[in-house]
């Protein structure tokens, strides 16, 4: 059985999340703009495995990535390893945030893949953007945060809601 | 010699991140693996005295992984390390046999009590 959350509420509980994790993981605070983020660009991307039929796509601008895996490894000179490590465990723990707000808004509980690193604004395909969370940092470089949806969900009119398969499955 | 860690972790800035927060305390990290896979071929040859596991890896994931070792170390003593703190894998973790939970982002202070409790 399919249930819902009102997009509101899911846009609510992200922008927390996002905040509350990046401030704790990199001391880095977050503000919101209308602005997305422009130049050297890299993506993060998770699926939910069950629970949710949906995924979550992090683009942002590389040197703020950088200027957080400084901060959260206490580490000024950083590889391109360091900052691949870094990006990946950011969004796993903002998924795993995310995961657990779910879980108190609907009882559903949510596993997810694996976090994959893509250099540039990856889109995945066969899925729509359902909103889009927009933030800079007081360096001016950003981050987004979309909530994608499978394409066959608009096409049965469901764009507006976050899906939740209660088997699991 | 200090307690020996075991860090379970996909992530290699986990481990980063405990070395530095673990600097100057009675515990040091003996080993670090990457996935759940290695940490079973090393657990019976390190016998840490803890090992922090992580949930979500490529492969065998942390509640597998743990499930596993606790099969062949009853005794072992299991810390999950993951964002995914709610009740439902709290639940999990605990009627797998874990001795606790530590939630991502972590600071020391949330460290040194875990491990304290596990080793009580």
């Amino acid at each position: 059985m399919d249930t819902a959350m009102e997009q509101q509420k899911l846009e609510e509980m992200l922008d927390r999340a996002v905040r509350e994790v990046t401030r704790r993981t990199a001391g880095v605070e977050l503000f919101k703009t209308q602005e997305p983020p422009f130049g050297d660009l890299c993506t993060v991307y998770i699926t939910f495995k069950n629970g949710f039929q949906s995924s979550l796509t992090l683009w942002g601008n590389i040197s703020l990535l950088a200027r957080m895996a400084r901060s959260a490894l206490r580490e000024e000179h950083l590889t391109q390893q360091d900052l691949e490590d870094f990006s990946k465990e950011y969004f796993n723990i903002l998924c795993g945030k995310i995961a657990a707000l779910l879980f108190q808004a609907t009882k559903v509980p949510a596993r997810f893949s694996v976090p994959a690193l893509y250099q540039g604004r990856f889109e995945p395909e066969g899925h729509s953007r359902q909103f889009v969370l927009t933030y800079t940092d007081d360096q001016r470089q950003g981050v987004q945060l979309v909530h994608h949806v499978p394409d066959r969900r608009q096409e049965d009119g469901l764009a507006e809601s976050l899906l939740i398969n209660e088997r699991g499955d | 010699m200090g307690k020996k860690i075991m860090v379970v972790d996909d992530s290699r800035m986990i481990a980063l991140q405990m070395q530095n927060l673990l600097e100057d305390t009675e515990y040091e990290i003996a080993v670090y693996c990457r996935n759940g896979e290695d940490a079973l071929a090393k657990y019976g040859e390190i016998r840490p005295d803890i090992v922090t596991m992580d949930i979500i890896m490529p492969g065998m994931d942390g509640l597998e992984t743990a499930q596993a070792i606790l099969e062949e170390d009853k005794d072992a003593r299991i810390i999950m390390v993951s964002s995914l703190a709610y009740d439902d894998t709290f639940e999990e973790a605990k009627a797998i046999g874990a001795k606790g939970f530590i939630d991502k982002p972590f600071e020391k202070e949330q460290l040194l009590e875990a491990f304290a409790k596990a080793l009580s």
